[in-house]
């Protein structure tokens, strides 16, 4: 809302400049976005009259003039304005004055003709965005005098952006009130006066949803004339608020909405009939708005209706069919009690937002329309003329605000720091003056206008609020620490996270909402979706139940910069619906491009295979303690290469997939580069174990390499496993080092060396334990899987 | 003996110049074998004493000790300089180019937005906050009434809230995770709770997912004090800088008195630039003690305990801190811009 410092001094009295002023209201919660002088370097502008006016003889646009600005001597000036004409007054910009716009005057020479200054239109004088010709003054205008003080410019505009809870503020008379409560200055209320009756025209007003609507006024002033202009003052007023003139009768209605904080209405009477109702809109009901929209009312909209249909939307906007015009004769003003419950939402229902609804929706004060309706009709006699006819109101009885305790000893609590009983009983008499002191505090009946103030901490906010926050103490207090520390056993995240950067990897934060094909693309199985109700666009639409399109999009993004080798990675939530949404956490990778990063040293750059990636996973499993826990297994995975992709097994669940993307998926992603993915379930990776001391042994280990041969189909996996899982406790590791298919082994068998590694921790293990061990592992193997000795080192 | 003595000088003399001209260690080796070795030709020279008068003798014995004392001498002083030579060459032709580039893999690095939750995560940690968490789809129990966020509130609206087809939301704020923790805690606690929030709004300044970190503290003697001592706190910690902090009140539904919390602007020190809009001031987050209509939803008597609440946005932070100018780069995932924060 903005407020002129000019109207607002009117009712409050301050030592404080504009600056202070705004301060002062953004300390206490009254954001100020902007002060702004209004009239700042128009020093050199005068109000001029065209004394003549004669085409330029070299452009058909140009007009030569001589304009009297009250010197001695009249003053050519070259004009390109439509609207110029004799015997107008207007704003002369004389030569040396330096506009808003940055426009300086010179004497010049336009096609050759002498033009000693400018005559202006109001967007040249920084009074709008834009404008159409020159700025028409009164004919009363006083040539000479400077346009500063014609049209009073000397004012400064002040923008305050008010939270919603503050609509008592949004008004002249708010922000006055608001400041005799912060900085104790005098106020003085707008002076209303009660208008005489002298016509006996009036329409019935019936209120059907008295609860929506408390209060209705009506009043008929007749015999007006809607011809008149609305004054300068009024005008100019108007203008500073942000609003544009548009008729006397809209402009009286707007300007006593800015200054008292009460929307009103008017219509026109031969247009309305005899009676006014207040009720919900029937099915089927249609008004034409005055914004020429036509609106299909619902049932909940509270209306204005005459006899036969609606003729506004309560609170919001009025019908067409029944506004003023040039013809109108007699209005129906309306200052109504509409309660923020009925008026919320509708506006924005019918994708309305108006000056209106936006006050009726943050509370008007109750006791508003009565002053808000004489204050109308002594504007409008004043302007308009006519006759006024009798108030009629229908209102229920008003509940009176019930009355607020507070306790001193509640505000020392709660702000952290003594008050004295004084200066918060003075702060309390500024608010309301309804404060009786009792034992142990105060009980305090707040303003009818403050909606805001319903309890004891609400009255707690005022005080600290005036006293001002920044005078408020601030203390560190020792707090008791909460929670635990995560325990031993668990990996923690950030570990989790420092592993993959020192791996290469970057971290990457995509959007939880996806697009629903890929989602279908990259899922593991048939999912149900979760769709947004409302999303935002097609592809942001879907709850991601996987990372990998996050990260296949953001590999995607970076190839299509250069980019030839990328390692992302991601950690996060990711949905699921199975009956009842589920959401967990995973971490997720993509690896594409070359091994190692273009470097000298390495002349030929291998692209990544399906081993480096799942070292990278070895590497992750390893800060569990006990990497042997994963297992990998082949398998189908939709998204995946059906020869490159394994799932991960820990304690016989499926906590995970890796493996090159399908070559389908690639083509259709637009992924040139061999890419690989791996998704894992966060929890299943971070449950991990204590360290375990074990003895170190004193006495050597002896290792023996074997190679076996090995049916091409059995996976060296499960060999590897199930030797592990051989019983001999002297058995400390079995490490595969070589793999080997062609000449010297037999078709459908591949050669695979494996080294085995024993040891005791009590003495130093004999040959021939050694060679039955190894015999034993050979035995086992014979009869789990025939694997065959090769040959023994 | 003339004869004798007289060879014995001659061998002497040709034993010192071969080894004076000696070029290598295995050379001066065999020198050692030819001369003083078991048959070497000044040992054997010991031999010949037999042939000389006893009285000779012993004056012909220390002539030949002192010519193989000679040569040996001589034989360790090059054997050092060759040595010394030799490591010489070797290091030579060891030396490489140090200035070049090391092998290996390149780091990766944290997103900015992480890279910002563990710091604000650390300076509250540090002072006996603990981290919680909680559901991204939410109830409108949790993201709105139990924070007295009336019906009527406009984050209700469609155009604020994303709502999945079953009624359900996707939180607003990380503040139903306060709801959540002191459903399930009594006080005195103290937490933290980072996370990402959704609106629905997308331009310049918005992106439909950002990150929050909501703060709670509860027991019988918070005070607003309390709140503006750590917020200032944490905000100088955070920013390494003596900044001022200003709190402004403001309103929130879920707290009362509620305030925005200003800091002097990190970019002009609070002189006014283009970025504080020339006032020298940034706001960075909202706050304010709990409303007793929220404990009242939780089950906390507001007679016993009071308590603080505030929510910041991560974004806000991460592009004060390392001067980003423009909010949508977080999600782009543009590995230029996500190396700047290795």
């Amino acid at each position: 809302m903005i407020i002129s410092e000019q109207w607002l001094r009117e009712l409050v009295a301050t030592g404080l400049n504009a600056q202070e002023i705004a301060d002062a209201l953004t300390l206490a919660g009254l954001e100020v976005d902007a002060v702004e002088a209004l009239g700042e370097s128009l020093e050199g502008v005068l109000v001029g009259e065209v004394l003549s006016k004669e085409k330029h003889p070299d452009a058909d646009r140009l007009n030569l003039t001589q304009v009297n600005v009250g010197g001695q001597k009249n003053l050519a000036i070259v004009c390109g304005a439509a609207n110029v004409r004799v015997g107008m007054k207007v704003p002369v910009a004389t030569v040396g004055t330096k506009l808003p716009n940055g426009l300086k005057i010179k004497k010049s020479k336009i096609r050759g003709e002498q033009s000693f200054g400018m005559l202006c239109s109001e967007a040249e004088l920084g009074m709008s965005e834009s404008s159409d010709g020159l700025l028409e003054l009164a004919d009363d205008a006083p040539i000479g005098q400077t346009i500063q003080s014609y049209l009073n410019l000397d004012d400064t505009l002040i923008d305050i952006d008010l939270t919603p809870n503050r609509g008592d503020c949004l008004s002249v008379t708010g922000v006055a009130r608001e400041l005799h409560v912060l900085v104790d200055a005098a106020y003085t209320p707008v002076a209303i006066k009660d208008v005489a009756v002298t016509s006996s025209d009036k329409v019935a007003v019936k209120i059907e949803n008295i609860e929506a609507c408390p209060s209705y006024l009506a009043r008929v002033v007749s015999g007006i004339n809607t011809n008149v202009k609305t004054p300068l003052w009024m005008q100019e007023r108007l203008r500073r608020s942000g609003l544009s003139s548009i008729s006397p009768v809209v402009d009286i209605t707007n300007y006593v909405m800015l200054e008292l904080g009460q929307p009103m209405h008017a219509f026109d009477h031969d247009k309305v009939g005899q009676e006014i109702y207040v009720r919900l809109a029937n099915k089927g009901e249609k008004i034409t708005l005055l914004n020429d929209a036509e609106a299909s009312l619902n049932e909940e909209t509270l209306v204005i209706a005459d006899a036969k249909q609606p003729i506004a939307i309560a609170g919001v906007m009025g019908g067409s069919e029944s506004s003023i015009d040039k013809n109108t004769k007699s209005i129906v003003f309306e200052a109504a009690h509409f309660t923020k419950r009925a008026v919320a939402g509708t506006a924005r229902t019918y994708g309305l937002h108006t000056d209106s609804s936006h006050r009726f929706e943050r509370g008007v004060d109750p006791v508003l329309p009565e002053k808000a309706m004489q204050r109308a009709t002594e504007l409008c006699l004043e302007i308009c003329g006519g006759e006024a006819g009798e108030i009629v109101r229908q209102s229920s009885d008003q509940v009176s605000k019930g009355a607020v305790e507070l306790r001193f000893e509640r505000v020392r609590r709660l702000l952290g720091m003594p008050l004295e009983q004084d200066e918060v009983q003075g702060m309390l008499q500024r608010i309301s003056d309804q404060v009786v002191k009792t034992t142990d505090g105060w009980s305090v009946v707040p303003p009818s206008y403050r909606f805001d103030i319903e309890r004891e901490c609400d009255l707690i906010e005022e005080v600290a609020r005036v006293k001002g926050y920044d005078n408020l103490d601030d203390r560190l207090p020792k707090l008791i620490p909460s929670g635990r520390i995560a325990p031993e056993n668990q990996v923690e995240k950030r570990k989790l996270l420092n592993t993959m950067v020192t791996m290469g990897y970057q971290e990457s934060i995509t959007y939880s909402f996806i697009d629903e094909q890929m989602l279908k693309d990259f899922a593991v199985a048939e999912q149900k979706l979760i769709h947004l109700a409302n999303p935002l666009a097609e592809n942001m639409s879907v709850m991601r139940g996987s990372l990998w399109p996050g990260l296949v999009s953001a590999c995607q993004f970076n190839l299509n910069r250069q980019n030839d080798r990328i390692r992302l990675f991601e950690l996060g939530t990711v949905f699921k619906d199975d009956g009842k949404i589920q959401e967990s956490n995973k971490i997720a990778g993509l690896a594409c491009g070359s091994l190692f990063p273009v470097q000298m040293h390495l002349k030929k750059a291998n692209s990544i295979d399906f081993y480096d990636v799942r070292g990278d996973l070895e590497s992750i499993f390893s800060l569990t303690g006990k990497p042997l826990d994963f297992i990998f297994k082949p398998c189908e995975h939709p998204a995946l290469h059906p020869g490159q992709s394994a799932e991960i097994v820990r304690d016989n669940e499926v906590i995970g997939f890796v493996g090159r993307i399908h070559p389908n998926m690639a083509k259709k992603y637009d992924l040139s580069l061999m890419t690989y993915l791996f998704e894992l379930d966060l929890e299943s990776i971070c449950a991990g174990y204590m360290p375990e001391y074990q003895t170190v042994s004193k006495f050597p280990s002896v290792s023996r390499d074997i190679a076996l041969l090995v049916p091409s189909e059995l996976s060296i996996g499960s060999v590897l496993a199930y030797i592990r899982l051989i019983n001999c406790e002297d058995l400390r590791d079995a490490q595969l080092f070589d793999v080997y298919v062609g000449e010297g082994v037999e078709i459908n068998k591949k050669s695979v060396a494996v080294k085995l590694t024993f040891q005791r921790d009590d003495r130093t293990l004999t040959d021939d334990e050694i060679e039955a061990y190894t015999s034993l592992v050979l035995k086992e193997l014979a009869e789990e899987f025939s694997i065959e000795l090769r040959m023994g080192f | 003996m003339s004869d004798t003595i007289q060879n014995l000088e001659e061998i002497t003399t040709t034993a010192l110049a071969e080894v004076a001209s000696a070029e290598s260690l295995t050379e001066l080796e065999n020198l050692r074998v030819k001369f003083l070795g078991k048959k070497g030709e000044l040992t054997i020279q010991l031999k010949n004493i037999g042939k000389l008068d006893l009285s000779e003798r012993p004056a012909f014995g220390g002539m030949v000790n002192q010519a193989k004392k000679q040569v040996a001498d001589s034989l360790s002083a090059k054997k050092e300089h060759l040595e010394l030579k030799e490591l010489a060459e070797n290091l030579a032709a060891d030396a490489i180019d140090v200035t070049l580039p090391g092998r290996g893999q390149q780091i990766g690095g944290l997103h900015p937005v992480t890279r910002t939750m563990q710091r604000i995560e650390d300076i509250f940690t540090k002072m006996g906050f603990a981290v919680a968490d909680g559901p991204e789809i939410e109830d409108d129990f949790h993201n709105f009434e139990a924070l007295n966020i009336p019906d009527d509130h406009p984050a209700r609206a469609m155009h604020d809230t994303f709502y999945l087809e079953d009624g359900h939301l996707l939180r607003t704020h990380t503040s139903p995770v306060q709801v959540r923790y002191m459903k399930n805690q009594t006080p005195p606690m103290n937490i933290i709770a980072p996370g990402r929030v959704y609106r629905c709004d997308s331009d310049v300044t918005h992106t439909p997912m950002f990150h929050q970190v909501e703060g709670l503290a509860v027991a019988e003697d918070i005070s607003f004090a309390d709140l503006k001592g750590i917020l200032t706190y944490f905000l100088r910690q955070f920013f390494e800088k003596d900044l001022s902090v200003r709190l402004r009140p403001s309103y929130f539904p879920f707290t009362e008195p509620s305030a925005e919390v200003d800091i002097s602007c990190v970019f002009c020190d609070g002189d006014g630039c283009r970025i504080c809009k020339k006032t020298g001031w940034l706001e960075v987050l909202g706050c304010g003690m709990v409303h007793p209509e929220v404990f009242r939803h939780v089950g906390i008597d507001s007679e016993k305990y009071t308590g603080f609440a505030f929510g910041l946005g991560v974004e806000r932070l991460t592009m004060l801190r390392y001067g980003v100018d423009d909010l949508r780069l977080f999600f782009d995932n543009d590995l230029a811009f996500l190396r700047q924060f290795q």
